[in-house]
C-alpha cells in the first residue's frame, strides 16, 4: 500500500468514525442509535485493519477481526435485544440538552479535543497520530452523552462510544498496542454491558422503566 | 498652512460660530445656521481627514495650557480616516437637522438655545478627539464630547419620561468608562516622560508586561463601553432611540466609532501591538456583540431601538476584524493582519454611511407619524415614498446583500479570517467560529432588515398615524439623498476608497497595502481572492433587463388586471390582520428561546356562558436583555444597599457634616505625621 | 483584469441555456420519478414547461395596495439566477466574469433573490405573504453560517473561495475530493441545500397548506406570467445549487480548454451529474415526512456541525 493511500484511508475512515459519534448525538430513536453505532464499530475496526495492512502485521489484522466482531455485531445485538425488551420507551424524546445545543457543544467539545491533542501529535508527527484528536473528540462527545442522556440504554451507548473512542486513540498512539491488552479491555467492556444489562432488567423488574430522572425519587 | 491644517481649522472654527449663532440668534433663523454651519465644518474636517489619509501631517501644541504635556493635536493617517468619517456624517446630518429641528405644526421642535448650541459643539468635540495628541488633551475633548451628546440625548425630556432614564444610563455609564480611561491612560503615562503621545509611544516599547495589560485592559473597557460592546451595551439602546434622530445619527455612525479608534490608538499605536491574548478578547467580544446585537435587533419592534442594536452588531464585527488583524500582526502575519484592519476600517466607513441614513429615515417616519413601533407602522410607501426608498437603500447596505455596501467589508473581514488559518493553534479554533458568528451574523442581518423594511414600510398601515403619514421637509431629504449617495457609492465605487484605507490599515500594522485595486475589482495582495461590486451589480442590471425584455416579449399582452387579496372567501382583509413585526419575529424568537429568553404571557378571556367560546385573546411579550439582567442588576442592587447604609450618615444635622470635615482633616494630618 | 476569452463567453452563453432550457424539466423528471414511485403515471418530464407557456399566456393581475417590490421581485428573482449561471463553472471552468465568481458572492446573490421574495411576501399585506416571508427568513438566517463554515471549509485546501480555483483544484488533484474534509462538507451543504431550495424535509413544494407552507405562501399572489417567472426561477435555483454542488465535489467531465469535442463532453456531464442528483433527491423524498417548522432548526444545526467538522478535519488530518 502506497502512503499517499494510507494516508487517505486513514483519514476517511478517521471522518467517519467522527460522523458517526455525531450522527448517535442527532437521532433521536433507539434503534437508529444502535445502528449508527453497529457503523462506528465498523469504522473502527477498518481503522484497525488498515493500520495492520499498513504495518503487515497479522496480529493486529486478527485484533482488526476481534474489534469487528465485538463491537460491530456483538454489543449492538445485545443493544438490540435489550431495546427490544425495554418496548415502549424508543425514542429519546427530551434529552437533559436539547439537541441543537447538544450538537453545538459537539462542536466545542471537536475543537477542544483538537487544542489538548495537539502536544501528543507534535510528540510523535505521522498521519496516524494526525488522527489523534479525532478519537479524542469521540471520547469526549461519548462522555456527553453519558452525562446528558435520560434513557439507560442511551447512556449506555454514550459509554460505549467513549470506549470506542479511546481505544482509537490506543491504536492510533502506539500503532501495535498488544493483542493481550485489547483482549483485556474488551472484556472489560464486554463484561460492563453485561453488568449493566443485568441491573437494568432488574430496575425494569422492580420500578418497571429506565428513565433515570426517576431514579432520583428513590433517593428522597 | 497645509490642507489638513485649513480644514481642521475651518471646521473648528466655524463649529465654534455655529455654537455661538445657536446661543445669540433668533429662533427661526436659528436651526438654518445652524444646520448649514455643521454641514460646512463637516466638509472641512472631511477635506482635512482625507488629506490626511493620504498622507498629509499636521500638528498644533500649546504646552502650558494644561496639565500633562499641554493642548496638543496632531494628525496622522488612523485619525485622519475617523476624522473624515465624522466629517462626512457631520455634513449629512447638518443639513438634515435643518428641517427636522424646526417646529412643526403642534410647536414640537428642537429649536431651542440648548440644543442648538450644543449641536455644533458635539459635532466639533467629535472631531478634536481623534486628532488630539497627549493625554491630556484626549481627555479633555472625550468628556466634552460624552457632556455635549448627554446633553443632546435628554433634549426630548419634556415629551416623554423615557427619556430621563435614557439620559440617567447614558451619563453613568460614559462616566464610569471615562474614569476607567482615565485609569489606563494615566497609569501609562507615569512610565513616560510626558503625557503626549509621541512620549508614550516610546515609553509603550519598554513597558514591563504587567503594567501594558493593566493600560490594555483599562482602556479596552472604557473604549468598548463607547463602543457599546456586549456587556457594556447597556446604554446604547437606550440613549439612541430617545434621542433626536439627527443626534442618534451621529451619535450611531460617529461616536460610537471613537471607542473602536480608541482600542487601536492605544492598542496598536500607543503600545505597539501587544500579545495575542489581548487581541482574542478582542476578536471575541466582538463576535458575541455582533451575534448578540443582531439577535436583539431581530426580535425587536422599536425601529430606533434594532437600529441602535444594529450598531451594536456592527461594532462588533469591526473589532472582529481589529482583534484578527492584532493576532495575525502578533503571529508575524503582517499582511493578513493589513486585510483584516483594512476590512474593519472600510466596514467603519460603510456603516457609518448607511447608520446615519437609516437613522434619518427613521427619523423621519417618527417626524411624520410620531410612532417608532414597527407594530404600529405599515403602508409607509404611499404617503412617504422617498423616505421608504431611502430606507430600503438603507437597508440593503446594511444587510450584507450585494448590491449593498456592508457586503464588500464583510467580504473583506471573512477573507481575511479564511486565510488566517496556519497561524497556530488558537487562530485554528478561533477563525472557523469567527466565520460561523460573523455569517450568522449576516443571516440575522437580512432577517431584521427585511423586517423592518417590510413591515415598516410596505403593506397596509397598522395605525391612524402612519396612515397619515406626510413626506418630509425638502432639507431632511437632502440630507437623505447625500447619505443614501454615499451609500450606493461605497456600493459600487469601494475600488475608489479602498487604496487609501489600505493604505492606513496597512500602516497601523506595518504592512504593504493588504488589497490591489483595479478600475472596476479588488484582489487581495498574497492571497488568491478578487470580487468586483461593480461588474456584479452591472451582471445583476443586465439580467433584470434580459427578464424582463423576455417576459415583455413571451408574455401576453393584455393589461394587468386589478385582483383581490386572497381573503379565503371572508370579505376584505383589515391591517389588523397583516403580520406584525412581532409575528414576524416569533419564529427566530423561538429557535433562539435559550438565549433570548423571552417573556410571553396569553392571557384568554372566555364568554361568560360558556368556557367553549373565546372572547378575546391578549398576548404580551418582553424581551429583557439577559446580560443586563444577570450582571447590572446584582451591581446595581449593591450600590442601592450601600446608599441605604449611607444615608445613616446623614441624619440631618448641620454639626455633624461639618464635624466629618473637621474629622477628617484631623486624621489626615495625623496620618501626614504618623507616615512621615 | 483580462478581457474575457472567447471560450469563457461560449461557456456562459451555453451555461445559460442549459439551465434556463433544462431547469423545468429537471423539476419535470423529479415529479415524474415520484409518481412512478409512488405508482402513478405522472405528467411527463416537459409538463413544466407547458404550465409556464399556459401562465405565460395569462392576463397578468396587480393585487390591490401591492407596490413596486412585488413587480420587480420576480425580475429580480430570475435575474439572480441568471447571474449565478453564468458565472458559475458548470460547463467551463472558464468563467467570462472572474471576479464575481467568488462563493461567497454567488450565495449572497442567491440569497437576495430569496430577500426579495421575501418582501413581495410581505408587500401583499395577507397574513399568508407575511408568513411564507417570516419563515423563509428564519431559513435563510440559519442556513448562511452552515454555508459559508462549508464554504469555509472548501477553500481551505485551495486558498481561495473563487468557484474557477476550488473546481479545478479538484480536477488536478482528486485524491482532495475523497478526503473527510470534502466528504463532510458536502453532505453538511445537502442539507443547506435542501433547506434553500425548499424541498422536504424542509419545505414541501407541492402543499397548499397554511400549516406547512414555506416558499408556496409567499407567491400566493403572483399568477400569470409573474408566477411563470417564479416558477422558473424556483426550478432555475434548484439546477444552480444541484449544479454546484455536482462541480464542487465531482469536478470531471467539465471543460478546461476551449476544444469542442471537450465542450460537449462538458455539458454532457453537467446534464448527466444534476440529473443524477435531481433523481436521487426526488426517491428521497419519497420516503421523508416534512419536519415540523420547529424542528427545522435542529437539521440546519446539525450540517452547521458537520461544516465545523469539515474545517476542523482540514487541520486536524492534514
Amino acid at each position: 500500500m502506497s502512503t499517499a493511500l494510507y494516508v487517505q484511508l486513514l483519514n476517511l475512515v478517521a471522518g467517519a468514525f467522527l460522523l458517526t459519534a455525531v450522527l448517535i448525538l442527532w437521532r433521536r430513536e433507539l434503534t437508529a442509535i444502535i445502528d449508527v453505532f453497529a457503523l462506528q464499530g465498523a469504522a473502527l475496526a477498518t481503522l484497525v485493519g488498515i493500520i495492520a495492512v499498513a504495518q503487515g502485521s497479522a496480529e493486529l489484522g486478527a485484533v482488526a477481526l476481534g474489534v469487528l466482531f465485538l463491537r460491530a455485531g456483538l454489543l449492538p445485538w445485545m443493544l438490540r435485544r435489550a431495546a427490544v425488551a425495554a418496548g415502549a420507551t424508543q425514542r429519546e424524546t427530551r434529552p437533559l440538552v436539547n439537541v441543537v445545543s447538544s450538537l453545538l457543544a459537539a462542536a466545542a467539545l471537536t475543537l477542544l479535543a483538537y487544542a489538548v491533542s495537539q502536544p501528543l501529535v507534535e510528540l510523535a508527527p505521522s498521519p496516524s497520530t494526525h488522527a489523534i484528536p479525532v478519537g479524542m473528540a469521540v471520547v469526549l462527545i461519548g462522555f456527553f452523552i453519558l452525562v446528558t442522556r435520560r434513557l439507560a440504554l442511551s447512556q449506555l451507548v454514550g459509554f460505549l462510544l467513549l470506549d470506542n473512542g479511546i481505544t482509537a486513540v490506543g491504536f492510533l498512539t502506539a500503532t501495535g498496542v498488544g493483542l493481550i491488552v485489547e483482549l483485556g479491555v474488551s472484556l472489560d467492556v464486554l463484561l460492563v454491558v453485561l453488568v449493566l444489562q443485568v441491573l437494568k432488567t432488574r430496575m425494569r423488574e422492580a420500578f418497571g422503566a429506565t428513565d433515570l430522572d426517576e431514579l432520583r425519587e428513590l433517593h428522597d | 498652512m497645509n490642507t489638513v491644517q485649513a480644514g481642521l481649522l475651518a471646521a473648528v472654527v466655524v463649529g465654534t460660530l455655529s455654537a455661538l449663532g445657536g446661543l445669540l440668534l433668533p429662533r427661526p433663523a436659528r436651526s438654518t445656521v445652524v444646520g448649514v454651519g455643521i454641514a460646512v465644518s463637516g466638509v472641512g474636517a472631511l477635506v482635512a481627514g482625507v488629506a490626511a489619509m493620504a498622507g498629509q501631517v499636521a500638528s498644533f501644541a500649546a504646552p502650558d495650557v494644561l496639565p500633562l504635556s499641554g493642548v496638543v493635536f496632531a494628525v496622522d493617517p488612523l485619525g485622519g480616516a475617523f476624522l473624515a468619517v465624522t466629517g462626512g456624517v457631520a455634513v449629512a446630518t447638518g443639513i438634515y437637522g435643518i428641517g427636522y429641528c424646526r417646529r412643526d405644526r403642534h410647536g414640537h421642535g428642537l429649536d431651542g438655545r440648548l440644543v442648538q448650541t450644543m449641536l455644533p459643539l458635539f459635532v466639533a468635540t467629535m472631531m478634536l478627539v481623534p486628532v488630539a495628541a497627549g493625554v491630556g488633551t484626549f481627555l479633555l475633548c472625550w468628556e466634552l464630547m460624552a457632556l455635549t451628546s448627554l446633553l443632546l440625548v435628554v433634549a426630548e425630556h419634556r415629551r416623554r419620561p423615557a427619556v430621563a432614564s435614557a439620559g440617567r444610563w447614558y451619563a453613568v455609564m460614559t462616566h464610569l468608562g471615562l474614569v476607567v480611561i482615565l485609569i489606563g491612560l494615566l497609569v501609562f503615562s507615569a512610565h513616560a516622560t510626558d503625557g503626549s503621545f509621541a512620549a508614550l509611544r516610546i515609553a509603550g516599547q519598554h513597558l514591563s508586561p504587567a503594567v501594558a495589560d493593566l493600560v490594555f485592559l483599562a482602556t479596552l473597557i472604557g473604549f468598548s463601553s463607547k463602543a457599546g460592546i456586549v456587556p457594556l451595551h447597556a446604554w446604547l439602546p437606550r440613549a439612541h432611540p430617545e434621542a433626536p434622530s439627527n443626534v442618534s445619527a451621529l451619535m450611531s455612525a460617529a461616536m460610537v466609532n471613537l471607542g473602536v479608534y480608541g482600542i487601536v490608538r492605544v492598542g496598536f499605536d500607543l503600545l505597539g501591538g501587544g500579545v495575542a491574548w489581548w487581541w482574542l478578547l478582542v476578536l471575541t467580544l466582538g463576535a458575541v456583540s455582533a451575534v448578540y446585537g443582531i439577535l436583539q435587533a431581530a426580535i425587536g419592534t422599536d425601529l430606533k431601538r434594532l437600529l441602535g442594536h444594529s450598531t451594536t452588531e456592527n461594532m462588533g464585527l469591526v473589532l472582529v476584524g481589529v482583534g484578527a488583524a492584532g493576532l495575525f500582526a502578533s503571529s508575524g502575519d503582517l499582511t493578513l493582519a493589513g486585510l483584516a484592519m483594512a476590512a474593519a476600517l472600510l466596514h467603519i466607513v460603510n456603516h457609518a454611511a448607511f447608520k446615519t441614513l437609516l437613522f434619518q429615515s427613521a427619523g423621519s417616519v417618527v417626524h411624520a407619524t410620531g410612532r417608532r413601533d414597527l407594530d404600529d407602522l405599515g403602508g409607509l410607501h404611499t404617503g412617504m415614498p422617498r423616505t421608504t426608498t431611502a430606507f430600503g437603500i438603507g437597508a440593503l447596505s446594511a444587510s450584507a446583500l450585494p448590491p449593498g455596501a456592508a457586503f464588500v467589508s464583510e467580504w473583506l473581514l471573512l477573507q481575511a479570517l479564511i486565510h488566517g488559518l496556519p497561524a497556530g493553534v488558537s487562530a485554528t479554533i478561533v477563525m472557523p467560529l469567527a466565520v460561523a458568528a460573523v455569517a450568522l451574523t449576516a443571516g440575522l442581518a437580512v432577517a431584521t432588515f427585511v423586517k423592518a423594511f417590510g413591515v415598516g414600510f410596505l403593506a397596509r398601515s397598522r395605525s391612524p398615524e402612519a396612515a397619515g403619514a406626510h413626506e418630509s421637509p425638502p432639507s431632511m431629504l437632502a440630507g437623505m439623498g447625500l447619505a443614501a449617495a454615499a451609500c450606493i457609492g461605497l456600493a459600487l465605487l469601494p475600488t475608489l476608497v479602498l487604496p487609501t484605507i489600505g493604505a492606513v490599515a496597512g500602516g497601523v500594522v506595518g504592512s504593504g497595502d493588504p488589497v490591489t485595486v483595479t478600475a472596476t475589482s479588488i484582489r487581495l495582495t498574497d492571497f488568491a481572492g478578487s470580487l468586483s461590486p461593480l461588474l456584479l451589480t452591472v451582471a445583476l442590471v443586465v439580467g433584470l433587463v434580459a427578464t424582463l425584455a423576455a417576459a415583455r416579449a413571451l408574455a401576453t399582452r393584455r393589461a394587468a388586471r386589478e385582483a383581490r387579496l386572497w381573503d379565503c372567501g371572508a370579505g376584505p382583509l383589515s391591517a389588523r390582520m397583516e403580520y406584525t413585526a412581532t409575528s414576524f419575529a416569533e419564529p427566530l424568537q423561538r429557535v433562539f428561546d435559550d438565549v433570548v429568553q423571552a417573556e410571553q404571557d396569553v392571557d384568554v378571556t372566555h364568554h361568560q356562558e360558556s368556557r367553549y367560546l373565546v372572547e378575546a385573546i391578549e398576548y404580551h411579550r418582553r424581551v429583557p436583555d439577559r446580560i443586563e439582567r444577570r450582571l447590572y442588576e446584582p451591581v446595581l442592587a449593591v450600590m442601592a444597599a450601600w446608599g441605604r447604609a449611607g444615608r445613616r450618615l446623614a441624619p440631618g444635622s448641620v454639626h455633624r457634616y461639618l464635624g466629618y470635615g473637621f474629622y477628617s482633616l484631623c486624621a489626615l494630618l495625623i496620618l501626614l505625621v504618623v507616615t512621615r | 483584469m483580462n478581457a474575457p476569452s472567447l471560450f469563457g463567453t461560449v461557456g456562459v452563453i451555453l451555461q445559460l441555456l442549459i439551465v434556463v432550457a433544462l431547469s423545468p424539466v429537471l423539476t419535470g423528471l423529479m415529479r415524474q420519478i415520484r409518481a412512478l414511485l409512488e405508482g402513478r403515471a405522472g405528467s411527463g418530464i416537459a409538463q413544466p414547461w407547458r404550465d409556464l407557456r399556459k401562465l405565460m399566456r395569462k392576463q397578468r393581475t396587480s393585487p390591490r395596495g401591492t407596490t413596486e417590490v412585488f413587480r420587480v421581485a420576480p425580475l429580480l428573482l430570475v435575474a439572480t439566477c441568471l447571474v449565478v449561471t453564468a458565472v458559475a463553472p458548470f460547463v467551463t471552468t472558464a468563467s467570462a466574469l472572474d471576479p464575481v465568481a467568488d462563493l461567497f458572492a454567488v450565495v449572497a446573490l442567491l440569497t437576495l433573490g430569496t430577500v426579495a421574495l421575501a418582501l413581495a411576501g410581505l408587500d401583499t399585506g395577507t397574513a399568508f405573504g407575511g408568513m411564507g416571508a417570516s419563515r423563509e427568513t428564519t431559513i435563510i438566517a440559519l442556513v448562511e453560517p452552515t454555508m459559508l463554515v462549508a464554504i469555509f471549509a472548501l477553500s481551505v485546501p485551495v486558498g481561495s473561495t473563487n468557484l474557477a480555483a476550488i473546481v479545478t483544484s479538484g480536477l488536478d488533484d482528486p485524491a482532495q475530493v475523497f478526503s473527510p474534509v470534502s466528504l463532510l462538507a458536502a453532505v453538511a451543504l445537502i442539507v443547506v441545500i435542501i433547506a434553500e431550495t425548499g424541498r422536504l424535509p424542509v419545505d414541501n413544494p407541492s402543499t397548499h397548506l397554511e400549516l406547512t407552507m414555506v416558499h408556496e405562501a409567499m407567491v400566493l399572489e403572483y399568477s400569470g406570467p409573474d408566477l411563470a417567472m417564479v416558477e422558473l426561477a424556483s426550478s432555475m435555483r434548484l439546477t444552480v445549487f444541484l449544479g454546484l454542488l455536482a462541480n464542487l465535489f465531482v469536478p470531471w467531465g467539465i471543460a478546461t480548454s476551449a476544444s469542442p469535442l471537450l465542450i460537449a463532453v462538458g455539458v454532457l456531464a453537467f446534464v448527466v451529474k444534476v440529473a443524477f442528483l435531481g433523481g436521487c433527491l426526488a426517491v428521497g423524498e419519497v420516503f421523508l415526512a416534512k419536519l415540523r417548522l420547529f424542528r427545522v432548526p435542529e437539521l440546519l444545526a446539525g450540517s452547521f456541525v458537520l461544516g465545523l467538522l469539515a474545517v476542523a478535519a482540514s487541520f486536524f488530518l492534514a
